[in-house]
Protein backbone atom coordinates (compact mmCIF):
# COMPACT_ATOMS: atom_id res chain seq x y z
CA UNK A 1 0.00 0.00 0.00
CA UNK A 2 1.59 3.21 -1.10
CA UNK A 3 1.24 6.56 0.52
CA UNK A 4 0.07 9.45 -1.55
CA UNK A 5 2.77 11.77 -2.75
CA UNK A 6 0.65 14.82 -2.27
CA UNK A 7 -3.03 15.32 -1.73
CA UNK A 8 -4.91 18.54 -2.20
CA UNK A 9 -2.54 21.50 -2.50
CA UNK A 10 -3.17 24.20 0.06
CA UNK A 11 -5.23 26.56 -2.06
CA UNK A 12 -5.30 30.21 -1.14
CA UNK A 13 -8.95 31.15 -1.44
CA UNK A 14 -10.81 34.17 -0.15
CA UNK A 15 -12.44 32.08 2.55
CA UNK A 16 -9.56 29.78 3.39
CA UNK A 17 -11.78 26.88 2.33
CA UNK A 18 -11.85 24.89 -0.87
CA UNK A 19 -14.46 26.55 -3.09
CA UNK A 20 -15.73 23.28 -4.56
CA UNK A 21 -16.38 21.83 -1.14
CA UNK A 22 -18.05 25.03 0.02
CA UNK A 23 -20.29 24.99 -3.03
CA UNK A 24 -21.23 21.37 -2.41
CA UNK A 25 -22.26 22.16 1.16
CA UNK A 26 -24.29 25.13 -0.06
CA UNK A 27 -25.98 22.85 -2.57
CA UNK A 28 -26.74 20.30 0.15
CA UNK A 29 -28.23 23.06 2.31
CA UNK A 30 -30.57 23.93 -0.56
CA UNK A 31 -31.40 20.25 -0.93
CA UNK A 32 -32.56 20.26 2.70
CA UNK A 33 -35.16 22.85 1.72
CA UNK A 34 -36.14 20.84 -1.36
CA UNK A 35 -36.76 17.61 0.53
CA UNK A 36 -38.22 19.51 3.50
CA UNK A 37 -40.89 20.92 1.21
CA UNK A 38 -41.71 17.53 -0.31
CA UNK A 39 -41.89 15.82 3.08
CA UNK A 40 -44.12 18.60 4.42
CA UNK A 41 -46.43 18.19 1.41
CA UNK A 42 -46.60 14.43 2.00
CA UNK A 43 -47.39 14.82 5.69
CA UNK A 44 -50.07 17.35 4.86
CA UNK A 45 -51.93 15.32 2.26
CA UNK A 46 -51.32 11.65 2.97
CA UNK A 47 -54.38 11.17 5.19
CA UNK A 48 -56.69 13.41 3.17
CA UNK A 49 -57.37 10.91 0.42
CA UNK A 50 -61.05 10.24 -0.17
CA UNK A 51 -60.44 6.99 -2.03
CA UNK A 52 -57.99 4.16 -1.39
CA UNK A 53 -55.60 2.57 -1.34
CA UNK A 54 -54.16 4.07 1.82
CA UNK A 55 -50.64 3.82 3.28
CA UNK A 56 -51.59 1.08 5.71
CA UNK A 57 -52.90 -1.08 2.87
CA UNK A 58 -49.67 -1.02 0.91
CA UNK A 59 -46.52 -0.58 2.95
CA UNK A 60 -44.32 -3.61 3.45
CA UNK A 61 -42.14 -2.44 6.34
CA UNK A 62 -39.72 -5.42 6.47
CA UNK A 63 -38.99 -5.06 2.75
CA UNK A 64 -38.41 -1.31 2.96
CA UNK A 65 -36.29 -1.78 6.08
CA UNK A 66 -33.94 -4.01 4.11
CA UNK A 67 -33.75 -1.35 1.39
CA UNK A 68 -32.94 1.27 4.02
CA UNK A 69 -30.26 -0.96 5.48
CA UNK A 70 -28.74 -1.41 2.00
CA UNK A 71 -28.55 2.36 1.56
CA UNK A 72 -27.04 2.85 5.02
CA UNK A 73 -24.36 0.29 4.27
CA UNK A 74 -23.62 2.01 0.96
CA UNK A 75 -22.60 5.04 3.02
CA UNK A 76 -20.06 2.87 4.81
CA UNK A 77 -18.58 1.60 1.54
CA UNK A 78 -18.50 5.17 0.20
CA UNK A 79 -16.52 6.46 3.12
CA UNK A 80 -14.19 3.45 2.89
CA UNK A 81 -13.56 4.38 -0.76
CA UNK A 82 -12.56 7.86 0.39
CA UNK A 83 -10.26 6.43 3.06
CA UNK A 84 -8.71 4.17 0.41
CA UNK A 85 -7.87 6.98 -2.03
CA UNK A 86 -6.53 9.15 0.77
CA UNK A 87 -3.98 6.49 1.67
CA UNK A 88 -3.20 5.77 -2.01
CA UNK A 89 -4.90 2.36 -2.10
CA UNK A 90 -6.14 2.21 -5.71
CA UNK A 91 -7.43 -1.36 -5.49
CA UNK A 92 -9.45 -0.57 -2.37
CA UNK A 93 -10.79 2.56 -4.04
CA UNK A 94 -12.07 0.60 -7.05
CA UNK A 95 -13.62 -2.13 -4.90
CA UNK A 96 -15.45 0.23 -2.56
CA UNK A 97 -16.63 2.55 -5.33
CA UNK A 98 -18.09 -0.40 -7.24
CA UNK A 99 -19.59 -1.78 -4.04
CA UNK A 100 -21.29 1.55 -3.31
CA UNK A 101 -22.68 1.79 -6.84
CA UNK A 102 -24.01 -1.78 -6.66
CA UNK A 103 -25.66 -1.13 -3.30
CA UNK A 104 -27.25 1.99 -4.81
CA UNK A 105 -28.53 -0.04 -7.74
CA UNK A 106 -29.91 -2.62 -5.29
CA UNK A 107 -31.80 0.13 -3.49
CA UNK A 108 -33.17 1.44 -6.78
CA UNK A 109 -34.26 -2.07 -7.77
CA UNK A 110 -36.13 -2.38 -4.49
CA UNK A 111 -37.82 0.94 -5.11
CA UNK A 112 -38.79 -0.08 -8.65
CA UNK A 113 -40.26 -3.31 -7.27
CA UNK A 114 -42.16 -1.40 -4.61
CA UNK A 115 -43.55 1.10 -7.12
CA UNK A 116 -44.66 -1.74 -9.39
CA UNK A 117 -46.40 -3.53 -6.54
CA UNK A 118 -48.17 -0.35 -5.46
CA UNK A 119 -49.32 0.26 -9.01
CA UNK A 120 -50.72 -3.25 -9.19
CA UNK A 121 -52.58 -2.59 -5.96
CA UNK A 122 -54.22 0.41 -7.61
CA UNK A 123 -52.04 3.31 -6.45
CA UNK A 124 -50.76 5.65 -9.13
CA UNK A 125 -49.70 9.26 -9.32
CA UNK A 126 -53.29 10.44 -9.84
CA UNK A 127 -55.22 7.94 -7.74
CA UNK A 128 -55.40 10.07 -4.62
CA UNK A 129 -53.45 12.67 -2.63
CA UNK A 130 -51.44 9.99 -0.88
CA UNK A 131 -50.36 8.52 -4.22
CA UNK A 132 -49.41 11.90 -5.65
CA UNK A 133 -47.30 13.03 -2.70
CA UNK A 134 -45.79 9.59 -2.08
CA UNK A 135 -44.62 9.06 -5.66
CA UNK A 136 -43.32 12.62 -6.01
CA UNK A 137 -41.33 12.43 -2.76
CA UNK A 138 -39.87 8.95 -3.16
CA UNK A 139 -39.52 9.40 -6.92
CA UNK A 140 -37.39 12.51 -6.50
CA UNK A 141 -35.30 10.70 -3.93
CA UNK A 142 -34.87 7.79 -6.33
CA UNK A 143 -33.80 10.26 -9.03
CA UNK A 144 -31.14 11.60 -6.64
CA UNK A 145 -29.92 8.06 -5.97
CA UNK A 146 -29.79 7.43 -9.74
CA UNK A 147 -27.65 10.52 -10.26
CA UNK A 148 -25.42 9.37 -7.42
CA UNK A 149 -25.00 5.94 -9.00
CA UNK A 150 -24.00 7.57 -12.31
CA UNK A 151 -21.42 9.71 -10.49
CA UNK A 152 -20.05 6.65 -8.69
CA UNK A 153 -19.80 4.63 -11.89
CA UNK A 154 -18.01 7.55 -13.58
CA UNK A 155 -15.53 7.67 -10.70
CA UNK A 156 -15.10 3.90 -10.93
CA UNK A 157 -14.25 4.13 -14.64
CA UNK A 158 -11.82 6.97 -13.89
CA UNK A 159 -10.21 4.83 -11.19
CA UNK A 160 -9.93 1.88 -13.61
CA UNK A 161 -8.12 4.12 -16.11
CA UNK A 162 -5.79 5.36 -13.40
CA UNK A 163 -7.09 8.91 -13.60
CA UNK A 164 -8.24 9.03 -9.98
CA UNK A 165 -5.00 9.71 -8.20
CA UNK A 166 -4.66 10.65 -4.52
CA UNK A 167 -4.24 14.26 -5.64
CA UNK A 168 -7.84 14.10 -6.83
CA UNK A 169 -9.26 12.66 -3.62
CA UNK A 170 -11.50 15.71 -3.30
CA UNK A 171 -13.53 14.41 -6.27
CA UNK A 172 -14.34 11.28 -4.27
CA UNK A 173 -15.03 13.33 -1.16
CA UNK A 174 -17.52 15.57 -3.00
CA UNK A 175 -19.29 12.55 -4.50
CA UNK A 176 -19.32 11.08 -1.01
CA UNK A 177 -20.94 14.17 0.47
CA UNK A 178 -23.71 13.96 -2.10
CA UNK A 179 -24.16 10.24 -1.51
CA UNK A 180 -24.30 10.57 2.27
CA UNK A 181 -26.87 13.33 1.94
CA UNK A 182 -29.05 11.07 -0.19
CA UNK A 183 -28.66 8.48 2.55
CA UNK A 184 -29.67 10.76 5.41
CA UNK A 185 -32.58 12.10 3.36
CA UNK A 186 -33.82 8.51 3.10
CA UNK A 187 -33.38 8.00 6.85
CA UNK A 188 -35.87 10.84 7.38
CA UNK A 189 -38.19 9.72 4.57
CA UNK A 190 -38.27 6.14 5.85
CA UNK A 191 -39.30 7.28 9.31
CA UNK A 192 -41.79 9.93 8.30
CA UNK A 193 -43.39 8.11 5.38
CA UNK A 194 -43.24 4.47 6.39
CA UNK A 195 -42.95 4.20 10.17
CA UNK A 196 -45.11 7.08 11.37
CA UNK A 197 -48.57 5.75 10.66
CA UNK A 198 -51.45 8.13 9.93
CA UNK A 199 -53.78 8.91 12.79
CA UNK B 1 -51.22 35.92 13.89
CA UNK B 2 -54.15 33.63 14.63
CA UNK B 3 -52.16 30.56 13.80
CA UNK B 4 -49.51 29.52 16.36
CA UNK B 5 -47.38 28.21 13.51
CA UNK B 6 -46.29 31.74 12.74
CA UNK B 7 -45.11 32.28 16.31
CA UNK B 8 -42.90 29.21 16.08
CA UNK B 9 -41.97 29.14 12.42
CA UNK B 10 -41.03 32.74 11.69
CA UNK B 11 -38.33 33.00 14.39
CA UNK B 12 -36.85 29.71 13.16
CA UNK B 13 -36.82 31.02 9.60
CA UNK B 14 -35.10 34.22 10.73
CA UNK B 15 -32.45 32.33 12.75
CA UNK B 16 -31.75 29.93 9.87
CA UNK B 17 -31.55 32.78 7.35
CA UNK B 18 -29.14 34.71 9.58
CA UNK B 19 -26.91 31.62 9.83
CA UNK B 20 -26.79 31.15 6.06
CA UNK B 21 -26.28 34.88 5.40
CA UNK B 22 -23.43 35.04 7.91
CA UNK B 23 -21.71 32.24 6.05
CA UNK B 24 -22.28 33.87 2.67
CA UNK B 25 -21.27 37.33 3.88
CA UNK B 26 -17.71 36.17 4.30
CA UNK B 27 -17.71 35.06 0.66
CA UNK B 28 -19.22 38.26 -0.69
CA UNK B 29 -16.80 40.37 1.30
CA UNK B 30 -13.83 38.39 -0.02
CA UNK B 31 -12.58 38.09 3.50
CA UNK B 32 -10.93 35.11 4.99
CA UNK B 33 -13.07 33.23 7.49
CA UNK B 34 -12.07 33.77 11.11
CA UNK B 35 -9.82 31.13 12.63
CA UNK B 36 -12.53 29.76 14.93
CA UNK B 37 -14.70 28.98 11.89
CA UNK B 38 -11.89 27.16 10.13
CA UNK B 39 -11.16 25.02 13.15
CA UNK B 40 -12.75 21.58 13.38
CA UNK B 41 -15.35 20.77 16.01
CA UNK B 42 -13.62 17.65 17.26
CA UNK B 43 -10.33 16.82 18.88
CA UNK B 44 -7.45 15.33 16.92
CA UNK B 45 -7.80 12.06 15.05
CA UNK B 46 -5.43 9.54 13.57
CA UNK B 47 -4.49 11.12 10.23
CA UNK B 48 -5.38 9.19 7.07
CA UNK B 49 -2.81 11.14 5.05
CA UNK B 50 0.94 11.10 5.51
CA UNK B 51 1.90 13.53 8.24
CA UNK B 52 4.49 15.33 6.11
CA UNK B 53 1.91 16.40 3.57
CA UNK B 54 -0.18 19.52 4.01
CA UNK B 55 -3.94 19.24 4.20
CA UNK B 56 -6.23 21.43 2.14
CA UNK B 57 -7.28 24.66 3.78
CA UNK B 58 -9.94 24.24 6.42
CA UNK B 59 -9.53 20.48 6.32
CA UNK B 60 -8.36 18.22 9.10
CA UNK B 61 -7.62 14.54 9.43
CA UNK B 62 -10.52 12.13 8.97
CA UNK B 63 -11.14 9.07 11.13
CA UNK B 64 -9.87 5.63 10.10
CA UNK B 65 -11.79 2.68 8.60
CA UNK B 66 -12.35 0.97 11.97
CA UNK B 67 -14.20 4.01 13.30
CA UNK B 68 -16.34 4.09 10.15
CA UNK B 69 -17.27 0.42 10.68
CA UNK B 70 -18.20 1.12 14.30
CA UNK B 71 -20.46 3.95 13.18
CA UNK B 72 -22.08 1.61 10.64
CA UNK B 73 -22.71 -0.95 13.39
CA UNK B 74 -24.36 1.74 15.51
CA UNK B 75 -26.51 2.82 12.55
CA UNK B 76 -27.59 -0.78 12.00
CA UNK B 77 -28.52 -1.11 15.67
CA UNK B 78 -30.58 2.09 15.55
CA UNK B 79 -32.35 0.90 12.40
CA UNK B 80 -33.18 -2.39 14.11
CA UNK B 81 -34.43 -0.51 17.16
CA UNK B 82 -36.76 1.53 14.94
CA UNK B 83 -38.25 -1.69 13.61
CA UNK B 84 -38.73 -3.06 17.13
CA UNK B 85 -40.52 0.14 18.18
CA UNK B 86 -42.71 -0.04 15.07
CA UNK B 87 -43.99 -3.48 16.03
CA UNK B 88 -44.59 -2.63 19.70
CA UNK B 89 -48.27 -1.76 19.42
CA UNK B 90 -48.71 -0.87 23.08
CA UNK B 91 -46.47 2.20 22.64
CA UNK B 92 -49.18 3.97 20.65
CA UNK B 93 -48.56 7.70 20.28
CA UNK B 94 -45.37 7.41 22.36
CA UNK B 95 -43.70 5.74 19.38
CA UNK B 96 -43.63 9.03 17.45
CA UNK B 97 -41.07 10.86 19.63
CA UNK B 98 -38.98 7.68 19.80
CA UNK B 99 -38.94 7.46 15.98
CA UNK B 100 -37.97 11.12 15.70
CA UNK B 101 -35.21 10.76 18.29
CA UNK B 102 -33.76 7.68 16.58
CA UNK B 103 -33.91 9.45 13.21
CA UNK B 104 -32.13 12.53 14.54
CA UNK B 105 -29.39 10.34 16.04
CA UNK B 106 -28.92 8.43 12.75
CA UNK B 107 -28.90 11.67 10.78
CA UNK B 108 -26.36 13.26 13.12
CA UNK B 109 -24.07 10.22 13.06
CA UNK B 110 -23.94 10.13 9.25
CA UNK B 111 -23.44 13.89 9.03
CA UNK B 112 -20.79 14.10 11.76
CA UNK B 113 -18.70 11.05 10.89
CA UNK B 114 -19.36 10.08 7.28
CA UNK B 115 -19.77 13.64 5.99
CA UNK B 116 -16.92 14.72 8.29
CA UNK B 117 -18.78 17.68 9.78
CA UNK B 118 -17.17 16.81 13.08
CA UNK B 119 -13.68 17.06 11.63
CA UNK B 120 -13.94 19.75 8.95
CA UNK B 121 -14.38 23.50 9.12
CA UNK B 122 -17.20 24.87 11.24
CA UNK B 123 -18.31 26.91 8.21
CA UNK B 124 -19.60 23.73 6.52
CA UNK B 125 -21.48 22.82 9.68
CA UNK B 126 -22.98 26.31 9.80
CA UNK B 127 -24.15 26.16 6.19
CA UNK B 128 -25.71 22.72 6.52
CA UNK B 129 -27.41 23.37 9.84
CA UNK B 130 -28.70 26.68 8.45
CA UNK B 131 -30.35 24.73 5.64
CA UNK B 132 -31.69 22.18 8.09
CA UNK B 133 -33.23 24.84 10.30
CA UNK B 134 -34.88 26.49 7.32
CA UNK B 135 -36.20 23.10 6.17
CA UNK B 136 -37.56 22.45 9.65
CA UNK B 137 -39.21 25.86 9.64
CA UNK B 138 -40.89 25.13 6.30
CA UNK B 139 -42.06 21.82 7.70
CA UNK B 140 -43.58 23.33 10.83
CA UNK B 141 -45.14 26.35 9.13
CA UNK B 142 -46.70 24.38 6.27
CA UNK B 143 -48.13 21.64 8.46
CA UNK B 144 -49.44 23.97 11.17
CA UNK B 145 -50.79 26.58 8.77
CA UNK B 146 -52.59 24.14 6.52
CA UNK B 147 -53.78 21.99 9.40
CA UNK B 148 -52.11 18.60 9.17
CA UNK B 149 -53.11 16.00 11.73
CA UNK B 150 -49.40 15.38 12.25
CA UNK B 151 -49.04 18.52 14.40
Amino acid sequence: MQHAQALEPALETSTGLDNRKLLMWLFLASECLFFGSLIAAYMLYRDRSVVGPYPGDLFDIPFTSVSSFVLLMSSLSMVLALAAIQRGDQRGLRIWLLCTALLGITFLSGQAFEFTEFYREGLSLDTNLFGTTFFVLTGFHGAHVSVGVLILLSLFVMALRGRLTPEKSLNVELAGLYWHFVDVAWVVIFTVVYLVTPT
Amino acid sequence: MENPAFLLGIPIVVIGAIGVLLSLATLLGSTRLPAWLLEPMAAEHVPTRPVHEPAALGETSHPGPMEYVMVAAALFALEALELVVYYLDFLGAAALPIFLLLTVIQFAMVAMWYMHLKFDSRAFWQLFVGGMILAGAIFVVVLATLGSSFL
